[in-house]
């Protein structure tokens, strides 16, 4: 991210907000899928969105390291998001370097077809890390911190794609932390693994909270409740509420939220 | 809870688990009303009646609980429905334990009815009605979410505790002038305190209505707004 670009929001960035999105409209070519998303995105906490399909949950998360840019027709039309006090749709901003800040595992596992090893290096090695001593510390750190380290330290040079569902996820993550981003967005990591696979996941999204801040799109209202602080219920494009999880899930203020977290929406 | 859900078993689940707790506060209200009036009517069979009916009570709190814990584990529920399985575990706590002050009512009126006459126990009408009616009115605002009911009770049961503290009292004094009655007094006291016992539970009821309908604890908030914020 361009460090000139200070195009600092009206209200000052709090030090405990990682991302602050303000007045965001998006569209799909004609399509407004967003409408006037307020939301502060808390630093070093997991906040999950909920919602049914096509609320715009994903879109938003997409928007958070300007995925959606690769989409022809898609852009943000009105508002703007801030992530450490910077504007990221500002013309001079790097869209690498905000990827770098702001990294991002998606539903399927997608490791690359190389090692172990070369998976969670990529990112640094594009970045332009050549020093091999530096590269084999990170690496292993990353695994460390993704709980994999054990699994995998025999057989780093051996294909990522040997690994099971729930270790390729882990490995994502370990690929994606490696580089050591602010915020790691995550579009529903669990919704091809199974039970044991998921609380592992879940149990490292929670174990580096201290050290990243997590967004997580789901479906799972069980994982939403279980490994996020703050939970925001899309529903036709809008944030219907934003609150802790927990008062999410005892006493949520709007009707449509409570019928949509008991079951009994539409 | 407006609309029903899309997995259908999940109010039938809901119904039956509301269901089993009005049956229950019926039955509590109803062996607390016979054990009264085998008291005061010297009625002993109608005391055995409430003594062996007490086990249908026991029956339902474990099917409440079963009902209770078979939701959670298949349906996880949130929000109002979690807090309504909550509440309705809890309720059906205290009203087996009020069905057991009815029991005990029982127990004490088979012997005291086995003595001499004692005109003194009409004066526990007026208690027993006053706790029946803050048992009524909790029942009432856990099933309508009358939070303003609910709230209410607490004051009320401050009434019952006077006129529990006013007749001990006066009880006491006749058992220092008792004429072969002490033992019948004493039984008749324990009545007295099973009584203010039941008023303590209808509250405790009242705060799970509350929690049920706001989500608000107001478990000993008496206490705490004593205690202040500095010495929390």
């Amino acid at each position: 991210m361009s460090s000139e670009v200070l195009d600092q929001p009206s209200i000052k960035t709090q030090a405990e907000v990682a991302a602050s999105v303000r007045e965001v409209d998006f569209s799909y070519g004609s399509s407004r899928i967003l409408k006037n998303i307020n939301l502060e995105i808390e630093l070093n906490k997991v906040t999950a969105f909920i919602g049914p399909s096509g609320c715009g949950k994903s879109t938003l998360l997409r928007c958070l390291n300007r995925m959606n840019d690769e989409i022809p027709g898609a852009r943000v039309t009105k508002g703007k998001i801030f992530i450490q006090g910077e504007d990221i749709y500002h013309p001079r901003v790097d869209v690498a370097r905000l990827r770098n800040e702001v990294g991002m595992v998606f539903q399927k596992s997608n490791a690359f077809p190389r090692s172990i090893f070369e998976n969670v290096a990529y990112g640094l090695q594009i970045r332009g890390e050549r020093n091999s001593k530096v590269l084999t510390e990170s690496v292993e750190q990353a695994l460390r911190a993704a709980a994999l380290w054990d699994e995998v330290k025999d057989r780093l040079h051996e294909s990522g794609y040997g690994l099971s569902g729930g270790q390729q996820q882990r490995l994502c993550i370990a690929r994606a932390i490696a580089v050591k981003p602010r915020i790691v967005l995550m579009d529903e990591p669990c919704s091809a693994l199974d039970p044991i696979a998921t609380l592992k996941v879940e149990e490292l999204i929670w174990e580096l909270k201290s050290e990243y801040t997590f967004v997580i799109v789901t479906h799972s209202m069980q994982q939403a409740s279980r490994v996020s602080d703050k939970t925001a219920f899309f529903y036709l494009g809008e944030v219907v509420e934003y609150d802790d999880t927990n008062t999410m899930f005892t006493n949520p203020r709007e009707k449509r939220t409570e019928e949509y977290i008991s079951g009994r929406f539409g | 809870m407006p609309g029903g859900h899309i997995f259908r078993d999940f109010d039938h689940a809901i119904r039956n688990l509301k269901d089993e707790v009005l049956l229950m506060a019926s039955l509590t209200r109803q062996n607390l009303e016979r054990a009264t009036r085998a008291l005061i009517e010297r009625d002993i069979e109608l005391s055995r009646t409430v003594i062996g009916d007490d086990s249908e009570v026991d029956d339902l709190e474990m099917k409440v609980d079963h009902t209770g814990m078979e939701i959670l584990v298949r349906h996880h529920p949130v929000a109002t429905d979690l807090r309504l399985v909550i509440s309705s575990m809890k309720i059906s706590t205290c009203l087996e334990r009020i069905s057991d002050h009815a029991v005990n009512i029982a127990k004490r009126a088979k012997k005291i009815c086995k003595g001499s006459d004692l005109p003194e126990v009409t004066l526990v009408e007026p208690l027993y009605v006053l706790a029946d009616s803050l048992l009524r009115d909790a029942m009432t605002a856990f099933t309508d979410h009358n939070i303003e009911l609910a709230e209410g009770l607490k004051l009320r049961d401050k009434e019952l505790d006077k006129m529990h503290k006013s007749l001990i009292s006066s009880l006491s004094q006749r058992l220092e002038e008792a004429n072969g009655k002490s033992e019948s007094l004493l039984h008749l006291i324990f009545v007295v305190r099973s009584l203010e016992r039941v008023g303590d539970l209808a509250v405790n009821i009242g705060e799970d209505a509350v929690f049920l309908g706001t989500a608000q604890d107001i478990r000993h908030s008496s206490r705490k707004e004593t205690k202040g914020p500095e010495s929390e």
